[in-house]
C-alpha cells in the first residue's frame, strides 16, 4: 500500500542545498516556493497600486506625467495580483501543501510535473517584468483588448512579452490543474470517498476543472493576438475582415471563470477555518461542495455580462442578466452555511477566524454590488466607473487576500512548526481591515458620481472620496508591512507549535502529522473507512 | 483497498492523458470559435451583420401598405488608405420588399494604384438581419489606379418581415455603413514599406 515510497527514489538521501529547492519534487517544498513567489509579486503589485493611489490622492498630475506609464501600472497591477499572487498562493501554495496532506496521500500524482509548473510560473513572472521594461510597456489593461493591444497602438515588443508571460503562466496552471485532478481522484486514502473530502480539497478540485477548461481558451485567443501582431493574421483586425469583439468573447469566456478560480479556493480555506474555530463540522457539507460546483458550471455561461456595452441585443442582455443573478443562489448557500456553522458553535476568535469573518463581510458587500451590476440597465451607467472597481476589489481581490492571510496564519504552525504572535496578528487584522474598507468603500460613491476607471487625473468634484480612498491605501501599506513583520517574528522567535495547535475543531488529516510537517508524510495511508466527512 | 503502486501509476497516467485531451479540445474550440462566430453573425445578423449575396428571387415585392423605412448612408476610410470615399447624400425612403440602389463614389487621391476592400455594418444592429444585399462593391476587392474615380454601387432591399418583428417596431431609420481599408495584401505591402521606410 505504501506506493508513494517507490515514487520517490530519493527517500533515504533527501537532496540538500540548492538542489532541494531547484529540483524539488516535494509537494511541501514546492508549496513553500509558490508562497514565496506570491509574497514577492504581492509587494511589486501592491507597490504599483499604492503609487496609483498616491497619484489619485489629489486632482491634477502630481507624480505620473507619462500616461502610458500609468496604463502600464494599472495593467501590471492586475496581471501580478491575479496570475502571480492569488493563483500561486491559493492553488500552488496552499493547494500543493495541503491537498495531499488532507487526503492522506504521500505527494502529488506527478511530482516532476509539479516542479515544471513552479518554474514555468517563475519564468512567467520574469517575462512579465521584462514586458514592463520593454519600450513603452503594455498599457492595455489586464483585458488586452484589441485594437489597443494591436501592433498599431502598441508597436514595440512589450505586449508580446506580456502575451508570452500569460502563455507560460497558463501552461503552468494547466499542468498544475491536471496534477490536482489526478491526485484528488486517484490518491485519496482508503475510505475517504469524494463526499468525505475536506471542503478545501473540493474547492481545489472545482478550481482545477475551471483552469482546465478556461485557460486553453485564453491560450488560443492570446495566440491569435500574437499572430495578428506579428504574422499578418486578421483574427481581430477589422481591416482584414476580423472582429475585435471576438477577442472580448474569448477573453471573457476565460475571464469570468478566472474570477471563480480566484475565489473558490478562498471558499475552501474559509470553510476549514470557520469549522475549526467554531468547533463544529461545517453546516451543510454537501450543499457547500455542490454550491462550489454549481458556481463553477454557471461561471461558464455568464461571460457577456462583461460586455453589456458592446451592443448586445435585448434578449442577450436579458439572458446574461438573469444567468448572472442565478449565481447569487449558490453563493448565498455558502454564506448562510458559514453563518449556520458559527451559530451555536463555541467560537474562538483567533486571528485566522478574524480573517474568515472579514472575508465573509467583504464578500457579501462585493456580492451585493455584483447583483446590482448584473443588471444590464444599471451597468450602462456604472460601466467603467469606480463603482466597478470597488465591486471587484471587494468581492474578489480583497476577499481573496483575506482568505490568504487567514489560511496562512491557520497553516503557518503546520508549515513552519512555529506559532505566530496572536496579539500582533489580531492588531494586523484590524489595521488591514480598516485600511481596505477606507480604501475601497468610498470608491462606490465616487463611482456612482461618475468617476471613470483607468485615468490618472479627474475633475475636482471627485477630490473628497479619492482623498479618503488614498488615506485607506496608506493604512493598508502599514497593514501589509505588519504582516511581513508578523511572519518574520514567527519564523525567528515564534513558540514551538504542537501537532494540532487549534484543538478539537481541527479534524482534518494535516493536524495528525507533527508540526512542522515532516518531509515525507502518509507513506502509509491512513484508513478513513467509516469516518465522518472531514469537515 | 489494494492499490498496488503500478496500478496507481498507470491509472494516474491514463487520467492525466484524458485531461490533456480535454485541454487540447478546449484549445481547438477556441480556434473553432473564429469561423463559428462569423457564421453565427451572418445567420443571426448579430452585431449589425446584414445578409449578403442574397438571390434576386427572394425579392418579395412591396406589400402595398405604404410603410416606409428611412435609409441613410455612411462612408469611412481607414487612415492608411489614400482614398476619398463619399456616401450618397441625404436620406431616402425605402419601401420594404422593393429593390433599392445606392451609389457611393471612391477616388484614389494617392499617387499609385492600390487595392481596397470595404467592411460593412448596419445600425441599429437588431435591424441588420432584415437588410439583404444582392450586389455590393463590398463583396469583392476594388482596385483604383492613381487618380481614378469609380462609382461603388450597392443593391439591396429590406425584408418586409421587419414590419412584423415585435423587436423592430421602433425601427424607422436604418444606416448602412461602409469602411474602406487597404486589402490584406496591400496592408502587407504598406507594412513592409514602413519597416524599410527609414532607409
Amino acid at each position: 500500500m505504501a506506493y508513494g515510497a517507490a515514487e520517490h527514489h530519493d527517500d533515504h538521501h533527501n537532496p540538500t542545498g540548492w538542489r532541494r529547492w531547484m529540483m524539488s519534487t516535494n509537494h511541501k517544498d514546492i508549496g513553500t516556493m509558490y508562497l514565496i513567489i506570491a509574497m514577492i509579486a504581492s509587494l511589486i503589485g501592491g507597490a504599483m497600486s499604492w503609487y496609483i493611489r498616491l497619484e489619485l490622492a489629489e486632482p491634477g498630475i502630481q507624480y505620473i506625467d507619462d500616461f502610458q506609464f500609468y496604463n502600464v501600472l494599472v495593467t501590471a497591477h492586475g496581471f501580478l495580483m491575479v496570475f502571480f499572487v492569488v493563483m500561486p498562493a491559493m492553488i500552488g501554495g496552499f493547494g500543493n501543501w495541503f491537498v495531499p496532506l488532507m487526503i492522506g496521500a504521500p505527494d502529488m500524482a506527478f511530482p516532476r510535473l509539479n516542479n515544471i509548473s513552479l518554474w514555468l510560473t517563475a519564468a512567467a513572472l520574469i517575462m512579465l517584468v521584462l514586458a514592463g521594461l520593454t519600450g513603452g510597456g503594455p498599457g492595455t489593461g489586464w483585458t488586452v483588448y484589441p485594437p489597443l493591444s494591436s501592433i498599431d497602438f502598441h508597436p514595440d515588443a512589450a505586449v508580446d512579452f506580456a502575451i508570452l508571460s500569460l502563455h507560460l503562466a497558463g501552461a503552468a496552471s494547466i499542468l498544475g490543474a491536471i496534477n490536482f485532478i489526478v491526485t484528488i481522484f486517484n490518491m485519496r486514502a482508503p475510505g475517504m470517498t469524494i463526499h468525505r473530502m475536506p471542503l478545501f480539497v473540493w474547492a481545489i478540485l472545482v478550481t482545477a476543472f475551471l483552469l482546465l477548461l478556461a485557460l486553453p481558451v485564453l491560450a488560443g485567443a492570446l495566440t491569435m493576438l500574437l499572430t495578428d501582431r506579428n504574422f499578418g493574421t486578421n483574427f481581430f483586425n477589422v481591416a482584414g475582415g476580423g472582429d475585435p469583439l471576438l477577442w472580448q468573447h474569448l477573453f471573457w469566456f476565460f475571464g469570468h471563470p478566472e474570477v471563480y478560480i480566484i475565489i473558490i479556493p478562498a471558499f475552501g480555506i474559509v470553510s476549514q477555518i470557520v469549522s475549526t474555530f467554531s468547533n463544529k463540522p461545517v453546516f451543510g457539507y454537501l450543499g457547500m461542495a455542490y454550491a462550489m460546483s454549481a458556481i463553477g458550471v454557471v461561471g461558464f455561461v455568464v461571460w457577456a455580462h462583461h460586455m453589456f456595452m458592446t451592443g448586445l441585443g435585448a434578449d442577450a442582455r436579458a439572458y446574461f442578466t438573469a444567468a448572472t443573478m442565478v449565481i447569487a443562489v449558490p453563493t448565498g448557500v455558502k454564506i448562510f452555511s458559514w453563518l449556520a456553522t458559527m451559530w451555536g458553535g463555541s467560537i474562538d476568535f483567533k486571528a485566522p477566524m478574524l480573517w474568515a469573518f472579514g472575508f465573509i463581510f467583504l464578500f457579501v458587500v462585493g456580492g451585493v454590488t455584483g447583483v446590482a451590476l448584473a443588471n444590464a440597465g444599471l451597468d450602462y451607467v456604472f460601466h467603467d466607473t469606480y463603482f466597478v472597481v470597488a465591486h471587484f476589489h471587494y468581492v474578489m481581490a480583497i476577499a481573496a487576500i483575506f482568505a490568504m492571510f487567514g489560511g496562512f496564519l491557520y497553516w503557518l504552525p503546520k508549515m513552519s512548526g512555529k506559532m505566530y504572535h496572536e496579539g500582533f496578528a489580531q492588531l494586523q487584522f484590524w489595521v488591514f481591515f480598516i485600511g481596505v474598507n477606507v480604501l475601497f468603500f468610498p470608491q462606490h460613491f465616487s463611482g456612482m458620481a461618475g468617476m471613470p476607471r483607468r485615468i490618472p487625473d479627474y475633475p475636482d468634484a471627485y477630490y473628497g472620496w479619492n482623498f479618503v480612498s488614498s488615506i485607506g491605501a496608506a493604512i493598508t501599506v502599514v497593514g501589509t508591512f505588519m504582516f511581513f513583520v508578523l511572519v518574520w517574528q514567527a519564523l525567528r522567535s515564534g513558540a514551538k507549535a504542537e501537532a494540532n495547535p487549534w484543538g478539537e475543531g481541527a479534524t482534518t488529516l494535516e493536524w495528525q502529522v507533527p508540526s512542522p510537517a515532516p518531509f515525507h508524510t502518509f507513506e502509509d495511508q491512513p484508513d478513513m473507512t467509516g469516518k465522518a466527512p472531514a469537515e | 483497498m489494494a492499490n498496488s503502486r503500478r496500478n496507481v501509476g498507470s491509472r494516474n497516467r491514463r487520467l492525466g492523458l484524458v485531461l490533456t485531451a480535454g485541454v487540447a479540445g478546449m484549445l481547438g474550440l477556441a480556434f473553432a470559435s473564429v469561423p463559428l462566430y462569423q457564421l453565427f453573425c451572418q445567420v443571426t445578423g448579430y452585431g449589425g451583420t446584414p445578409r449578403t449575396e442574397v438571390a434576386r428571387s427572394e425579392l418579395t415585392g412591396a406589400r402595398g401598405d405604404g410603410q416606409m423605412i428611412r435609409v441613410m448612408f455612411d462612408a469611412n476610410v481607414n487612415k492608411r488608405l489614400e482614398w476619398q470615399f463619399d456616401a450618397p447624400s441625404g436620406e431616402r425612403a425605402v419601401e420594404p420588399g422593393v429593390e433599392s440602389l445606392a451609389v457611393y463614389t471612391a477616388k484614389n487621391i494617392g499617387d499609385r494604384p492600390i487595392v481596397g476592400t470595404a467592411t460593412f455594418n448596419v445600425t441599429p444592429v437588431k435591424a441588420a438581419q432584415y437588410v439583404a444585399k444582392m450586389e455590393c462593391f463590398c463583396f469583392t476587392e476594388q482596385k483604383l489606379e492613381a487618380g481614378q474615380e469609380m462609382p461603388m454601387p450597392v443593391s439591396f432591399f429590406i425584408d418586409p418581415a421587419i414590419l412584423d418583428d415585435p423587436n423592430t417596431q421602433d425601427v424607422h431609420d436604418i444606416v448602412l455603413s461602409y469602411t474602406f481599408h487597404p486589402s490584406v495584401e496591400a496592408t502587407a505591402a504598406l507594412d513592409a514599406e514602413r519597416e524599410t521606410g527609414g532607409s
